[in-house]
């Protein structure tokens, strides 16, 4: 029994595609690659496969991650190709790795969200906005209503705000958000109060967003939290959270 | 794969179900449009979860892709939301695959499975662009063509169809794109080429045809305009099952749709002869496709979807003569992956017993028969083989097997049914509970007990079947005789363990008239149409006061179809088309069905239908005489 991690990208029309039917479209997936997936005893099986987030319905992805119970592989790359020759409608797994037997799933570990974030036709924005967000955060606190389970409560959003900077285009920002049991910020939220900070309409489809890794949280020999991709492309994507 | 949407992505956030209008599933086609004679869009004009899960469109949409020359995309009806929307800016209806405009396509195809899609094939066609008559159309547009059941009776429609292709769509097509490519450049007429067109067998132009009427409103005649244009159209049929096309690579839809699996068919046609099917008359004869073909195309198509289910397709699996082959191979190569099997359709015997419990959860699935009728005498009528001793033999099997769930389908407004035969059916539920309890002591149901679900539906007559004769019921016959049922079901002993479930009356009665209709019910169509009708497959959108004012004011008497008893020799829509069962025949079993007098099956014995002439399937094997 092995255990592994997925990382995937979800791009074009595929973005339309809820969570639970991405979902079924992976088990179809791993029947087509001919993986060795590992089942649930009793009488219905399913296959042992979860997914690190669920991405919001209209965004696109450049890290996704799902974990997978396998029973033999023969090579992280060989479990790769297998995936992507039989996927081509806009999901491309980009790496895989395979995990310690006791790590825990990736649902449990996300820590946080990097988004790119630009604006659809439709949003009265003005052009230069990005200065705009900018300012808006640099706020002492941004309070906002959350909806719950229960009803609604204020928190601050401040905190929940890891990074910010313009994207180099000029055109959007990527932010860095916290999205963990504790404490997750949802782009759109964000986005509803800086509208309503502009006197605009807001509309999350105004946004076109494009998640662009998650990360989980470590600590540094010298105590000091970073974040970091569950599997980085380069070497230098450490962040640091407290400066 | 398509990342050009026809759709802007604020408009498909804004809808119900975005995935309804993207493509790019998984085994959708795409081809250089450049690099294709030919562009066929296909339509299901039904919404998409239904669209997607008809084996019809995804047989033909695979032979059709099969061809260099040819590029053949989807088309479903928009759903209320997206249907409102494309009006109200001015969007055109385009395909899923390329995402472009239906009107650019050359050719339109509709699969015609069920009569109350009427309206729906004039919203596509409306915001598509294109004239919703076939007189109105140019070259500029493309050609409309029907095909699947409600072809065999296409005449309410006929005047928005360019052609109808009548039987089996894998034998003609090849035909008539090779026509439409020799001469589409010559400088021909549109007409002209439609002429060419009805040259070719199973190809019903029906522009082509005269109708004329008699003072009472039957047909006085049907004739061809032209010497060269044929006076019947033969059904076509593929002789060969086993070495056609099957598509082992269907598009598999993102979303869960109605019919989400591998589905293998394994034979068409039935030998039954139930004197209410269309379908048991259209698709003979019965022909079987050969194990090794099934198995090989079984587990290509798991292969090729990653579908974690299978399901038999026929009208009566139980007859497939290799089925308990066909079944071990499907439970030891199912098992290895994990995939389930589905077996609708067969007849509840100790063999279908043993193979369900090895497939499917005994405690949650339940056991389904349909005795259509509530008494021998009425299954005597209706030709149906099953008898009451049938169903409580099989219900003491299963029940010792652990199943407790029963589900029973009967009709009522059957020909010739009194009283007594509405009463039977709330009697055999009775009776099946009674075996429940006999058979299972008390000590042994594990807190459970038996659950019996009983359902009506109304009985339509349809066109090539013993009872295209037969009148139907009014609306208010039908709810009396549901009334019936449930008072009969209520008195009953066992009355806590059965549920009694009935149709709608309103939708059946436009069935009705649709199934036996006549030309002049285009308008009428239309009208509805233009006042809105639209989806009256579905309850919540039928709006039966709308067609009922329709009617009235085209003065026509919608009782004149449904209602009306027809004479020996009334000249039918329909008689213009051969479905390869002789007219003759069907009166000789409607005349049985009266005096009650049932049929053997084809495997027992030939009636002379008239399908031996195809030369294939169950009418060249040795009959058992029975």
């Amino acid at each position: 029994m092995h255990k592994l991690r997925l990382k995937f990208s979800k791009k074009g029309p595929i973005k339309f595609i809820g969570h639970l039917d991405v979902m079924r479209y992976f088990q179809k997936a791993i029947r087509r690659a001919d993986i060795d997936i590992k089942y649930s005893e009793g009488f219905s099986p399913h296959q042992l496969l979860s997914f690190a987030q669920p991405l919001s319905v209209g965004a696109t992805s450049d890290g996704e991650y799902l974990d997978m119970v396998v029973n033999s592989f023969t090579s992280e790359k060989d479990i790769m190709d297998r995936l992507n020759s039989v996927c081509n409608e806009g999901i491309t797994i980009r790496a895989v790795r395979e995990l310690d037997e006791k790590e825990e799933k990736a649902m449990t570990l996300s820590f946080a969200a990097k988004y790119e974030v630009r604006m659809r036709q439709s949003s009265q924005l003005p052009a230069g906005w990005t200065d705009d967000f900018m300012r808006f955060l640099s706020r002492d606190k941004l309070p906002a209503m959350k909806k719950t389970k229960s009803g609604e409560k204020e928190i601050d959003m401040k905190p929940m705000i890891f990074d910010c900077r313009p994207l180099t285009d000029g055109d959007g920002v990527e932010l860095i958000l916290s999205m963990n049991s504790k404490e997750t910020l949802k782009v759109s939220l964000l986005f509803q109060y800086f509208f309503e900070s502009c006197g605009l309409d807001f509309s999350p489809v105004y946004l076109n967003i494009n998640r662009a890794d998650i990360y989980r949280l470590f600590t540094d020999p010298d105590g000091r939290r970073y974040i970091e991709p569950f599997i980085p492309a380069n070497d230098d994507e450490r962040f640091y959270l407290d400066g | 794969m398509n990342y050009k949407l026809a759709l802007s992505d604020e408009t498909l956030l804004s809808i119900e179900k975005p995935e309804r209008y993207i493509g790019n599933e998984v085994n959708a086609v795409y081809k250089d449009k450049d690099k294709v004679d030919i562009r066929f869009a296909f339509c299901f004009p039904d919404v998409y979860e239904i669209g997607m899960s008809h084996l019809g469109i995804q047989i033909l949409y695979g032979l059709f892709n099969s061809y260099p020359d040819v590029w053949c995309e989807r088309v479903y009806s928009p759903w209320i939301d997206m249907d409102r929307l494309m009006r109200g800016q001015n969007i055109p209806l385009f395909a899923l695959e390329s995402q472009d405009k239906v009107r650019d396509f050359d050719f339109l195809g509709f699969t015609l499975q069920y009569e109350m899609c009427y309206t729906n094939i004039l919203q596509v066609l409306d915001l598509s662009g294109i004239p919703l008559f076939s007189r109105e159309r140019t070259w500029d547009d493309p050609l409309v063509i029907g095909g699947g059941p409600c072809s065999y009776n296409p005449e309410p429609i006929a005047d928005f169809f360019d052609i109808f292709y009548i039987g089996e769509g894998e034998t003609r097509y090849r035909e008539l794109f090779d026509l439409y490519k020799d001469l589409k450049e010559s400088g021909i007429s549109r007409d002209e080429f439609l002429r060419r067109v009805s040259g070719i067998p199973g190809m019903y132009v029906p522009s082509l045809y005269d109708v004329k009427y008699k003072e009472d409103g039957t047909i006085l005649s049907m004739e061809p305009k032209f010497s060269d244009v044929p006076k019947k159209v033969n059904k076509e049929l593929c002789t060969d099952l086993s070495n056609e096309f099957y598509p082992t690579k269907p598009v598999v839809p993102y979303i869960k749709v109605t019919q989400d699996r591998v589905v293998l068919e394994i034979m068409r046609g039935c030998i039954r002869g139930c004197r209410f099917c269309q379908a048991g008359q259209l698709y003979k004869p019965l022909r079987e496709k050969s194990l090794e073909y099934l198995e090989k195309i079984a587990i290509e198509s798991l292969k090729n979807t990653g579908y974690e289910e299978i399901s038999l397709s026929s009208l009566s699996s139980s007859d497939y003569s290799k089925l308990p082959e066909l079944l071990d191979f499907l439970i030891d190569k199912c098992n290895e992956k994990k995939v389930n099997i589905s077996l609708p359709s067969l007849r509840i015997d100790a063999f279908s017993l043993d193979v369900m419990s090895k497939v499917q959860d005994v405690k949650k699935s339940s056991l389904t028969f349909a005795p259509e009728a509530g008494t021998q005498r009425m299954r005597d009528v209706i030709n149906k083989g099953l008898t009451e001793e049938d169903i409580l033999r099989g219900s003491r099997q299963a029940f010792l097997g652990g199943w407790n769930k029963v589900k029973l389908y009967f009709m009522l407004g059957l020909p010739g049914e009194t009283d007594s035969d509405i009463l039977g059916i709330g009697d055999i539920a009775n009776k099946i509970a009674k075996e429940y309890f006999e058979t299972v002591p008390r000590e042994k149901r594990g807190g459970r007990t038996v659950e019996i679900v009983a359902s009506t539906s109304f009985f339509v007559p349809k066109p090539f079947t013993p009872f295209q004769w037969a009148p139907m019921n009014s609306k208010e016959e039908f709810l009396d005789k549901a009334n019936k049922t449930r008072k009969g079901i209520m008195s009953q002993l066992n009355q806590k363990h059965i549920r009694y479930n009935w149709h709608e009356a309103d939708a059946t009665m436009m069935e009705g008239i649709f199934a036996r209709g006549d030309r002049r019910l285009s308008d009428v169509i239309l009208a509805a149409y233009k006042k809105g009708c639209i989806f009256d497959a579905w309850s919540e959108y039928f709006k039966f006061d709308t067609w009922m004012e329709v009617f009235s004011e085209a003065g026509i008497d919608p009782f004149f179809y449904t209602t009306r008893e027809r004479d020996d020799d009334e000249i039918f829509p329909w008689d213009i088309i051969n479905c390869g069962v002789a007219r003759e025949f069907l009166l000789r079993e409607y005349k049985s069905a009266l005096t009650g007098k049932p049929s053997a099956n084809c495997r027992q014995r030939c009636l002379g239908c008239g399908a031996t002439s195809y030369g294939v399937g169950v009418c060249m094997e040795e009959k058992s005489g029975a």
